[in-house]
């Protein structure tokens, strides 16, 4: 669904930061993206979420070589690609309902349509009593939990969040982990970038790991889309099942 | 529960709030050298209406018995004329009053040899063949001068010409003014929302969407200024109608602005959001084409 061929990526005239990666992300696959700071990570998301091209090197996106895509092309792309940013990046004088509303908005979609996806989508984040806030009155969780709402409305083929789980306390970060699980579940590939080693330890699943600008892939302990065992697993484990997440807000 | 438009802009806080205002200077400017300049030509066309029908013919033989025989030879003859309204010796009391700014007050019965005068009103400007007036004027005597105001309404029709191209070169600049205003306004608005238009782009937000906002709030910015501009514009040139109509004599009277004629001033606030929205459209077009 997503090739990297050799990209090099380099700002200006600077010193490059990813060099020659290479990497295919499948349709439904779950990835986590991790390094230390300034290994690339940041750049290499820019480059999934398409807000940057490639100094070198080539890209498919959806069987879309990126080299020879218009640029009057890329927001029809966009719109395949949900972003979960670690600050959030929601607008603060929109409100929650607002703010998720935004992808439909762009897309064109019915108001009618607009209003009860995003009530249904804000529910299942567990805000529907929270609609109405804007961003300055909810907590990190529950802004981290918009910005995902938001990402996903639009149901994107690839979903990518950086640090998700970075502003946010350790059980919040477990319900979150929960929601990308579900969204995977049906069929949505999810990359996410994080430092927290327990986490992707928990999860188990494949790991892009970059080390100054270069690309090691480390293949997951178990296999997320396998039915029953593994969820069942992460389910036992301290993670919430989807029913739980009411009763955990 | 939604706006039709895509509202990522807040609607506080914005660097661009004194844009109005500075529009609305901008404009109050523009109409007042608008509103000069179109008054000046049509003032000039009225009043000039009356002097290209408005001819004198002096005939200045210093023997007093020849100037009595040529005036009657001529006025004979401009009274035959066909497309002169009519023709009459302008009385001695007269050409002494109008020569008395330099020449003092003298009596009526003196023994300057003054020439003697003749008012000519013309049906049309062009009813009459001036050139072939002069040389039939001529036939009688040589002494004889036809005076159709050529030279003088020349000289005040250039300058009042130079007014004209002055004041619409002011407006001109005054309109470049304002766009290179609206786009460094644009601009610092762009880069005040660097990030919510990079966040739109995220979502797959057009240019055209994006564009569309701040075109949105310039154009509300040019109504606003416009509208108030051109009000205050307006209620001076009202207030100088009302001063100068005390002066209605001659080319000031001509000159004086009738509030009927400037109904177009209306359209201005309208014409200025229409200027302010396309000039900010194109602004943030062109800075979004740099960005991915």
């Amino acid at each position: 669904m997503i090739t990297f061929e050799n990209v090099g990526m380099r700002y200006g005239m600077g010193a490059e930061i990813l060099r020659d990666i290479s990497f295919s992300l499948d349709k439904g696959s779950f990835h986590f993206l991790t390094g230390p700071s300034g290994a690339g990570k940041t750049t290499l998301l820019k480059l999934m979420y398409l807000a940057h091209r490639p100094s070198r090197g080539l890209m498919h996106f959806f069987n879309k070589d990126m080299a020879t895509l218009e640029r009057r092309d890329l927001p029809r792309l966009r719109r395949r690609i949900g972003v979960v940013f670690q600050d959030f990046r929601l607008f603060d004088h929109l409100s929650a309902f607002d703010n998720v509303a935004l992808p439909l908005l762009i897309k064109g979609a019915k108001k009618s349509d607009i209003a009860s996806h995003v009530e249904e989508l804000l529910s299942w984040v567990d805000l529907e009593e929270r609609m109405h806030a804007r961003p300055a009155t909810l907590s990190g969780g529950e802004k981290q939990r918009v910005a995902i709402a938001r990402a996903v409305i639009n149901k994107p083929d690839l979903l990518v969040a950086d640090e998700p789980t970075g502003n946010v306390d350790p059980s919040m970060s477990r319900k979150l982990m929960h929601l990308f699980i579900e969204l995977n579940k049906i069929g949505t590939t999810i990359v996410v970038a994080t430092h927290d080693d327990e986490l992707v330890k928990s999860i188990g699943a494949p790991i892009l790991k970059l080390s100054k600008g270069e690309l090691e892939q480390v293949p997951g302990s178990r296999e997320l889309t396998d039915p029953a065992p593994s969820r069942s697993e992460i389910y036992t484990s301290d993670l919430p099942k989807p029913t739980d997440m009411k009763a955990m807000s | 529960m939604f706006r039709t438009k895509i509202a990522f802009l807040p609607t506080t806080k914005q660097s661009d709030t004194l844009l109005p205002w500075v529009i609305a200077v901008m404009l109050f400017l523009s109409t007042l050298s608008l509103v000069l300049a179109i008054t000046l030509g049509n003032g000039l066309n009225k009043w000039s209406q009356g002097l290209t029908t408005s001819l004198s013919v002096q005939v200045i033989n210093a023997d007093s018995d020849m100037r009595t025989q040529d005036t009657t030879q001529a006025l004979k003859m401009l009274r035959a004329t066909p497309g002169i309204e009519y023709a009459d010796i302008v009385a001695d009391a007269e050409v002494l009053e109008m020569l008395s700014p330099w020449l003092g007050e003298l009596p009526t019965e003196n023994a300057l040899p003054v020439p003697t005068l003749i008012e000519i009103k013309l049906i049309s400007p062009d009813s009459v063949n001036i050139s072939a007036l002069k040389q039939r004027l001529k036939t009688i005597s040589s002494d004889i001068r036809l005076d159709d105001h050529q030279a003088w309404i020349v000289q005040i029709f250039k300058l009042a010409s130079t007014i004209r191209w002055l004041l619409t070169a002011v407006v001109f600049m005054i309109i470049l003014s304002t766009i290179s205003i609206v786009i460094f306004g644009c601009r610092a608005g762009l880069a005040t929302h660097k990030e919510s238009i990079e966040i739109m782009h995220m979502l797959g937000a057009e240019d055209d969407i994006i564009a569309k906002s701040f075109d949105q709030r310039y154009m509300l910015h040019g109504l606003k200024g416009g509208a108030i501009g051109t009000s205050i514009a307006a209620i001076v040139i009202y207030m100088i109608s009302n001063l100068i109509e005390n002066l209605d004599t001659g080319l000031i009277g001509a000159l004086l602005p009738q509030s009927s004629n400037f109904w177009w001033l209306l359209i201005l606030p309208v014409f200025t959001a229409m200027i302010t929205m396309l000039t900010a459209r194109f602004t943030t077009k062109r800075a979004l084409l740099k960005l991915m």
